[in-house]
């Protein structure tokens, strides 16, 4: 299903956390082998949050539409800023977004139906502040946001959140393009856990690296794949129902058949990886309960 | 074009009042009291300032976000003046202040050949 999603598909909906490819790298790999074959091109990029300067100064390459922000793909974005010069039409509500960074045209199409997101749309006045999710784009020459979201800020922490959180990105951004030059190659992107891709970083970078991305940042954007609770008891129980041999099994492996294998770790911690495995969907029950296969098979 | 950046305002607390006098700047006030006009108020790093012509007179909340032009020390003269409701975190907002115009301003506005003021705030 994963391998399914094409390019804008993938890149729409295909990532949910902010930092690009790290966020689904997991999935990428686990899921479909095509994953990590993809192009870069077409890499998840997640949701970012970015001021309007930002955007400004997004590149382009020639060969492709994409916008590219610190040296990352960037797709779907949110902001935060204040509406100007809004425009009520029969097909779209349009205005200017103002972060006083700068201000970016942004378009909000309506689907004809009265619904209780065209009497939100209606209540956004000048003068407010909003927060948009939307997807950047150059039409004309022009760059504007095609917005899936427009919603009043009501809490104005909101506001100093957004550009905290902006910085964050960035920073993090940068860091990682001085510390994993190289990890964005097609064949390096979609590495399991994180484990320390085949470029020039040391195994201690990759768990530093790691730790970051949990703590700091994905775990408080709820993921929908908790990376972080990757443990060393989970890795090696995914690792050996990726064993060749056991792929081969029909049936999969019985649960004691596992803890037996498992050395170091007991029966609890062992039924633990494998149903975190499952909810992760890395592997699967077969003809019982106590029967697991993994899904690479 | 299409994204325009010519009008900033730069995010300051008090103290980045006299390096940006004569510049647009935008900061977050909690008001003491409204008066001919003016709002007298504390900025987020604490100094009462001045915000003057503020451009309505309806009822302020606590907090108040200010767009205007920076004419001294402790002096703002208001183009913009957005309630922000009776609870704000003002220190946290300082603080986002001092990033914005520290490591990370490129991501806030453009650098100015020969008008760079804020090497000295480095």
């Amino acid at each position: 299903m994963y391998s399914d999603s094409g390019a804008d598909g993938g890149s729409l909906f295909g990532g949910g956390g902010f930092i690009p490819t790290q966020s689904t790298g997991l999935n990428d790999n686990s899921f479909s082998p095509g994953g990590a074959t993809k192009k870069g091109g077409s890499q998840s990029s997640g949701l970012i949050p970015l001021t309007v300067k930002q955007l400004s100064s997004a590149t382009q390459k020639p060969s492709d539409d994409n916008f590219y922000v610190d040296g990352h793909e960037v797709n779907n974005i949110t902001l935060v800023g204040m509406v100007f010069n809004k425009e009520e039409k029969a097909t779209d509500v349009s205005f200017m977004l103002d972060d006083f960074t700068g201000k970016i045209e942004v378009k909000k199409w309506i689907d004809g139906q009265v619904s209780e997101e065209l009497v939100e749309l209606r209540n956004i006045r000048n003068g407010i502040y909003v927060r948009i999710y939307g997807h950047l784009r150059s039409f004309q020459g022009k760059r504007n946001v095609v917005a899936f979201s427009v919603r009043p800020i009501k809490e104005f922490d909101e506001v100093t959140f957004h550009f905290i959180e902006a910085i964050y990105v960035h920073a993090f951004n940068l860091k990682r393009q001085g510390g994993i030059v190289g990890s964005t190659t097609p064949a390096s992107t979609g590495v399991s856990y994180g484990a320390p891709p085949a470029s020039t970083m040391t195994p201690n970078q990759s768990v530093n690296m790691r730790s970051n991305i949990s703590n700091q940042y994905m775990a408080p954007a709820s993921m929908p794949v908790g990376s972080n609770s990757v443990n060393e008891c989970q890795k090696r129980v995914h690792a050996l129902f990726d064993e060749p041999a056991n792929l081969a099994i029909e049936q999969g492996l019985h649960v004691d058949e596992v803890a037996r294998r498992m050395t170091g770790f007991t029966k609890q911690q062992v039924k633990d990886a494998i149903e975190f495995l499952v909810n992760e969907g890395f592997i699967y029950s077969t003809i019982d309960d106590d029967h697991y296969k993994s899904t690479n098979g | 074009m299409d994204v325009i950046t010519s009008n900033p305002a730069l995010l300051a607390n008090a103290e980045k009042f006299r390096p940006y006098v004569g510049r647009r700047v935008r900061t977050v006030v909690k008001v003491n009291r409204f008066e001919g006009g003016n709002l007298h108020c504390q900025a987020p790093d604490g100094p009462h300032i001045v915000v003057r012509q503020v451009p309505r007179n309806e009822e302020f909340t606590q907090f108040v976000e200010v767009i205007g032009v920076v004419e001294g020390d402790t002096a703002l003269r208001a183009e913009i003046c957005t309630n922000f409701g009776d609870r704000f975190d003002l220190e946290q907002f300082s603080k986002l202040c001092d990033m914005a115009n520290g490591s990370y301003r490129d991501i806030f506005m453009l650098r100015r050949r020969g008008q760079d003021f804020l090497a000295s705030n480095k």
